[in-house]
């Protein structure tokens, strides 16, 4: 084993090299074997549509593009609540409010109007909300802020009741699929593979722009919030901006995976979207995986979807949930810094002791 | 005119009265002590002047502008910074990130920027604390976390430093090399309060010296006029501590 990674950490360590003098600045350096994992997790999920099929699991394209939408979900999660500390249990509630706001402006405005419109403004829905909730909770602290955070989820749950004639409902709305033309070559949702890319694309977009937010002097100073406020305003900047700062920049991916994830399953109902299971379930995909460190959520959230989607159905409709949550309970009790984060400071032991070698 | 000045500075924390009608001024340059014995109010008066308690009554002046609504990080962009009595390092960081981090601009969309390796070496080295930049804050004796403060504090680029305790905790030779430092900074242009509850540190590096008790100033003077007050030796005598 470890003169097979001797081996093999030369030259991965020389080409990690060359990307750690171009971007190590930028994304954080990496050792010849977590270069490998990044480079070779991508191309895995680059290639689904080409492996899938082929080993006769072709309903992975599904699963693996609702994980992307989940994965969007919980980093939009962790650059809030994973770095600053201020946890939500109610970040369903942007996803949904985007959700819902597509839902409203083609069932009730216009059946056919175009993502150019609804994507947008679904955006703009997910920010307004984010916002008003950060603005006058985020002077409270540890408890409190996630209570109305958590309250916050409740109201808008009940609200799509309490609207049912615009909102349909526990029944929800149809909202269809999306459809457009890039280049006159046409996309749409309905066929699996560009369904699947459709879901993936926005997902690795938004991994390289948080992770480069959260790698620069905002991510930091998100970090220091967590870790003694107090000091950070002794260092003359404003954590008030900065908290509200990471709302925002949390809830812009909120409401992209939010829309999506409307068109992936077609319509848009209080129990997909708001039932305050989902708020919860995108905090354990985010601390599975390793939260505040962006890659983390995405491995859990990849990891929970697949479990769930695939492995676990041998248990039936309920029993798969039973035994998530018993998972997602021993990873807390006995990982607790998530899955994701122990297997890259596994690597980057294993990597620096190669480096010694050669 | 002074660099610094209370006006009648007074908290009240319900029905008791922290600091009662307090006024004294800084003039530029200088390094001013204010003692007392414990509880009398010193640390309030920081905790006032930065932003972290609302004043009830008075005004706070800085460098010509009233500073007394100011929140604490506006406080600091003024050029006033403190080293507190409690340390409190980012224990998740190294130490030159640590102090990377007071020299951030405070602007959301400066995902770059802030100092240098070079220049957080200047700034750690003005306290010398040059050779323990990697290290991590929980791995450093008791006087190194003192000087990270500091550095912390310098790292602001402050025209005046409130120094809160600096002295606690240290020995003697500690607490020479101590004051030497807040002499050079003081010949680099820095304004400097120092609360100290003993005249011990104070005697050589102090100027001017004001006493408080119960919140009220009971004598200013120099260090050696204060060490014969009587009024001061009345008040450590009613407190157990010595000065």
């Amino acid at each position: 084993m470890s003169s097979d990674t001797g081996r093999l950490g030369g030259p991965l360590n020389s080409i990690a090299d060359g990307y750690n003098d171009r971007f190590g600045q930028v994304f954080g350096e990496l050792n010849g074997l977590q270069f490998a994992l990044i480079i070779g997790s991508l191309l895995v999920l680059l290639l689904v549509p080409v492996w899938a099929p082929l080993l006769g699991m072709s309903g992975l394209l599904r699963t693996l593009a609702l994980a992307s939408i989940w994965a969007i979900l919980a980093m939009g999660w962790d650059i809030q609540s994973g770095y600053t500390g201020y946890i939500s249990f109610g970040h369903a509630v942007l996803s949904g409010g985007a959700a819902y706001t597509t839902a409203l402006l083609i069932g009730n405005v216009n059946p056919d109007l175009s993502l150019a419109v609804t994507l947008p403004l679904s955006v703009l829905a997910a920010l307004t909300i984010g916002l008003v909730i950060a603005v006058p909770s985020l002077r409270l602290k540890g408890p409190y802020f996630s209570l109305v955070t958590f309250v916050a989820g409740l109201i808008f749950y009940q609200l799509t009741y309490a609207f049912s004639d615009y909102t349909g409902g526990e029944l929800g709305v149809r909202v269809g699929r999306i459809d457009f033309t890039v280049g006159g070559f046409e996309i749409t949702t309905f066929d699996p593979v560009m369904r699947y890319y459709v879901m993936l694309v926005p997902m690795l977009l938004i991994a390289v722009t948080l992770l480069y937010v959260a790698r620069s002097n905002v991510g930091m100073i998100f970090v220091a919030i967590r870790e003694n406020e107090t000091a950070v305003s002794a260092a003359g900047i404003d954590t008030t901006k900065f908290k509200i700062w990471s709302f925002v920049l949390s809830s812009i991916p909120m409401g992209i995976g939010g829309w999506l994830l409307a068109h992936f399953y077609g319509t848009v109902n209080p129990l997909n979207f708001l039932l305050v299971d989902r708020s919860i379930e995108l905090i354990a995909m985010a601390v599975v995986g390793g939260m505040s460190s962006i890659l983390g959520p995405i491995g859990g959230a990849f990891l929970v979807i697949v479990l769930r989607e695939e492995v676990l159905r041998i248990f039936g409709a309920t029993g798969r949930w039973v035994m998530l949550w018993t998972l997602i309970l021993l990873v807390l009790v006995f990982a607790r810094d998530g899955l994701f984060r122990k297997l890259w400071h596994y690597l980057g032991r294993l990597g620096s002791r190669d480096g010694g070698e050669n | 005119m002074s660099l610094f000045r209370l006006d009648g500075l007074t908290k009240r924390f319900g029905g008791l009265v922290a600091v009662d009608d307090l006024s004294f001024e800084v003039d530029r340059g200088e390094i001013v002590g204010l003692i007392g014995p414990n509880g009398s109010g010193k640390s309030t008066v920081f905790n006032c002047t930065m932003g972290r308690y609302k004043v009830s009554d008075g005004s706070i002046h800085f460098d010509g502008s009233e500073i007394t609504d100011y929140r604490t990080h506006e406080v600091v962009e003024n050029g006033l910074s403190r080293v507190s009595q409690e340390s409190n390092p980012i224990t998740e960081m190294p130490v030159a990130a640590n102090i990377k981090l007071f020299t951030l601009p405070n602007s959301v969309l400066a995902f770059r920027g802030g100092a240098t390796d070079e220049e957080i070496y200047q700034y750690a080295a003005r306290i010398d604390l040059e050779d323990k930049l990697e290290e991590m804050p929980d791995e450093l004796p008791h006087a190194d976390i003192r000087r990270l403060e500091i550095a912390k504090a310098l790292a602001t680029e402050p025209e005046m430093l409130l120094l809160d305790e600096p002295f606690a905790g240290m020995n003697q030779q500690e607490i020479n090399d101590l004051v030497d430092k807040f002499e050079e900074l003081r010949e680099e242009g820095i304004t400097m309060i120092v609360v100290d509850h003993n005249m011990g540190g104070l005697m050589k590096l102090a100027d001017r010296i004001v006493v408080i008790h119960n919140g009220s100033k009971i004598a200013e003077g120099s260090p050696e006029e204060i060490a014969e007050n009587e009024a001061v030796k009345r008040a450590y005598l009613g407190s157990t501590e010595a000065m």
